[in-house]
């Protein structure tokens, strides 16, 4: 009975064996990507993007590098901090990914360290403002973030507007309760009182308000040059509208992200005349395509012209950061020869070629991160209906910045 | 200093209109059934969506389809009445709140794979203009307008409660269901009518946001944490006592705006703490009434 058991046991542990073995052999022989990104909650229309952006790269790439299948695992984050260490916890730690891209959303981001920070995966961060993750993870030699940090998008700003305005000009700053307006204010307050703005008026807003008026009172007492919203996009969309009622009278407006947004655009109308923003790609950037990799990195249009035919939509910074983010980890994948996190982080600070939002190379920040790309922030203005670009020189397609638009 | 004190009043009362839009569906369904709606948000979401839509699609005013969106919200709480509701009348009240969580958690989620997490908003003429009194004092046309409609939602709500047939029977039953029963009066069929007009209001509520606010899946959840606290405030069974709170609320939030510093952040805490502390002095709200029964 004993022996029976023992050779059923046996031939039962063969079958099993072999039931795993193509499975195994399968997961061994793919080269797995977890991709941890907002699918559902209030950051999903970043998260959609990058996907859309990572699906294409994969596609373009011919879904193979160094002879192996691409397998993309995606996972929703729900855009929850808790959910989001779930996420990261599955793809570090059952799934054992050596790769990793996204979030994209700050909060998401930051929630991934720690569990991060115990495995050290190749971890493309293509999004996530907040020094505070480069604080935590910047000097990780396998952190790669490829988005710029709250300071470059203030260094930028105070650097276009101090050009285009001249010495001696005034500031408000309207900024969020939330992470994002009390962690961009220190720079915003660095940035612009450097370049010589003097800061007149500094005041908080709660995330979510529903009414502005008490604060655009006293921006107006305080007579500004220049107004600067640090809020996120449903607040930016609050604070355009209501300026534009309220007929504000600062001449120059200007948000962080929100201004190229589609979704901004189509909710504020005609309220959106004349405000400046920051990002690192928009309509209009117009950039040659790589010559070592014209079918990778295409010339912009082409790119554009692509992706418009593939998801019958006009690409956000969102789908073009993830495109870029993981067609550069394939391509390092592809010089490493070997599916080793070590030699593809070497490949991948290697790297240096044209892509559709810059130059793709990695290199140090000042603030301490050891690898970032695509640090450079383009300044454009909205005027009638369109974005102009103003900064930098060598992209820009107008050399005036107009001044806001009011009801008469 | 006299023009400041005018548009701090003017902003109040503008934003007291918005507050009561936002609650007083709220304050109905609960007066009647008894049953706090958690799900009372999403109906704001879903018309200010489908006021939404009907702009982009069909170039039609919110304002013009304000009624459209109302019947549409009337019938799909009437639905939610019949189809979940009404089975679970006579359970624990925590039933009744999981329950109206989780109908509110899943449109809440089905909008998202809708309609994504996108930010809109309509863009009607009035939605971008304000009327210039004098250099210190400007009055938004879209706020008057929500002012306007909160107006004739709350004159049109007492009419219909005090002179209708029906609206004399939904007052009876808030008042003593068991009393309105045994004089035959359909109790059922008054917490459904209840239901879809409460529900009638937050979808129109939502076609109104649909021009002030940003339309977002997520916009309902804040739009009922404030209308609880109106409610509350006002006593939460009282039309009148939700006015009187909603203005109460909006006045409170619009002065420590103006006058305290950095006052937009701390407007909503401050507010709050006035509302414990009118509920420490009176925990009936303002015109709240004890001892009715449930």
């Amino acid at each position: 009975m004993t022996i029976k058991l023992t050779r059923r046991a046996g031939l039962l542990g063969i079958a099993f064996a072999a039931l795993m073995a193509p499975q195994a052999a399968w997961t061994q022989d793919s080269i797995k990507i977890g991709a941890p990104l907002s699918l559902s909650g209030k950051f999903v229309s970043y998260g959609a993007a990058a996907k859309r952006g990572i699906e294409m790269a994969v596609d373009v790439y011919g879904g193979k590098v160094a002879g192996k299948p691409i397998e993309v695992q995606f996972r929703d984050t729900q855009s929850d901090a808790q959910a989001a260490v779930t996420s990261f916890t599955q793809l570090l730690s059952q799934e054992r990914v050596n790769y990793l891209i996204g979030p994209i959303a700050t909060p998401m981001a930051m929630a991934g360290v720690p569990a991060w920070l115990r495995a050290k995966a190749l971890w493309i961060v293509p999004g996530a403002t907040t020094p505070l993750l480069e604080e935590k993870a910047g000097k990780e030699p396998m952190f790669f973030h490829t988005f710029p940090y709250a300071y470059h998008y203030h260094a930028s700003l105070a650097k276009a507007l101090r050009e285009k305005l001249g010495p001696g000009k005034t500031l408000a700053i309207v900024y969020s309760d939330d992470a994002y307006g009390r962690e961009h204010l220190p720079y915003a307050q660095k940035y612009f009182t450097t370049a010589g703005f003097k800061i007149v008026a500094e005041e908080l807003v709660r995330a979510g308000a529903t009414d502005l008026n008490p604060v655009f009172a006293k921006i107006r007492r305080a007579k500004p040059d220049v107004l600067l919203g640090l809020v996120q996009t449903t607040d930016g969309i609050t604070l355009t509208k209501q300026a534009y009622v309220q007929r504000l009278g600062v001449p120059y407006m200007i948000g962080t992200a929100y201004p190229q947004l589609k979704q901004w655009q189509d909710a504020t109308g005609e309220a959106q005349e004349g405000w400046v923003g920051v990002t690192t790609y928009i309509p209009g950037l117009e950039a040659a395509a790589d010559p070592k990799y014209p079918v990778l990195f295409p010339a912009t249009k082409d790119w554009i012209a692509a992706f418009t035919k593939r998801y019958n939509r006009q690409p956000e910074f969102v789908d073009v950061g993830g495109y870029v983010s993981t067609m550069m980890l394939l391509l390092a994948i592809e010089n490493a020869k070997v599916d080793d996190k070590e030699k593809v982080a070497a490949e991948l600070k290697k790297l240096d070629v044209k892509t559709m939002i810059g130059r793709g190379h990695f290199g140090p920040t000042d603030g301490g991160t050891l690898n970032q790309a695509f640090a450079d922030v383009v300044v454009h203005q909205r005027v009638k209906n369109q974005d102009a670009i103003i900064f930098p020189p060598e992209f820009a397609t107008t050399k005036a910045l107009e001044q806001a638009n009011y009801p008469k | 200093m006299a023009s400041l004190i005018v548009q701090v009043i003017v902003d109040g009362l503008l934003l007291g209109g918005v507050y009561t839009l936002m609650a007083v569906g709220l304050s109905l369904a609960f007066g009647v059934t008894r049953i706090i709606n958690f799900a009372h948000g999403e109906m704001v979401t879903y018309g200010a969506y489908v006021a939404f839509f009907a702009f982009v699609g069909l170039n039609l005013d919110p304002l013009l389809s304000l009624p459209v969106v109302a019947v549409l919200g009337a019938i799909a709480g009437h639905l939610i009445f019949r189809l979940s509701l009404e089975k679970i009348l006579d359970d624990v009240g925590i039933n009744q709140v999981l329950l109206t969580f989780g109908i509110g958690l899943v449109l809440q989620n089905l909008a998202v794979i809708m309609w994504t997490g996108d930010e809109r908003a309509t863009t009607p003429p009035y939605a971008l203009e304000s009327w210039l009194v004098s250099t210190d004092i400007i009055v938004a046309k879209g706020r008057l307008i929500a002012f306007g409609i909160a107006v004739l939602f709350i004159v049109s709500l007492l009419a219909w409660l005090r002179w209708s047939e029906l609206g004399r029977a939904t007052r009876a039953v808030s008042q003593n269901r068991s009393a309105a029963a045994l004089v035959g009066i359909n109790v059922r069929g008054i917490y459904a009518l209840s239901f879809a007009l409460s529900s009638a209001f937050g979808a129109a509520t939502g076609a109104i946001m649909s021009f002030l606010l940003p339309i977002t899946p997520f916009m309902g959840f804040p739009i009922l944490v404030k209308a609880f606290a109106i409610i509350i405030l006002g006593g939460m069974d009282s039309i009148i006592g939700t006015v009187i709170g909603a203005f109460f609320l909006a006045i409170c939030e619009t002065a420590i705006g103006y006058f305290v510093p950095n006052g937009i952040g701390w407007a909503e805490g401050v507010a709050f703490f006035l509302l414990v502390m009118v509920l420490i002095a009176r925990p009936t709200g303002i015109l709240g009434k004890a001892g009715r029964e449930a």
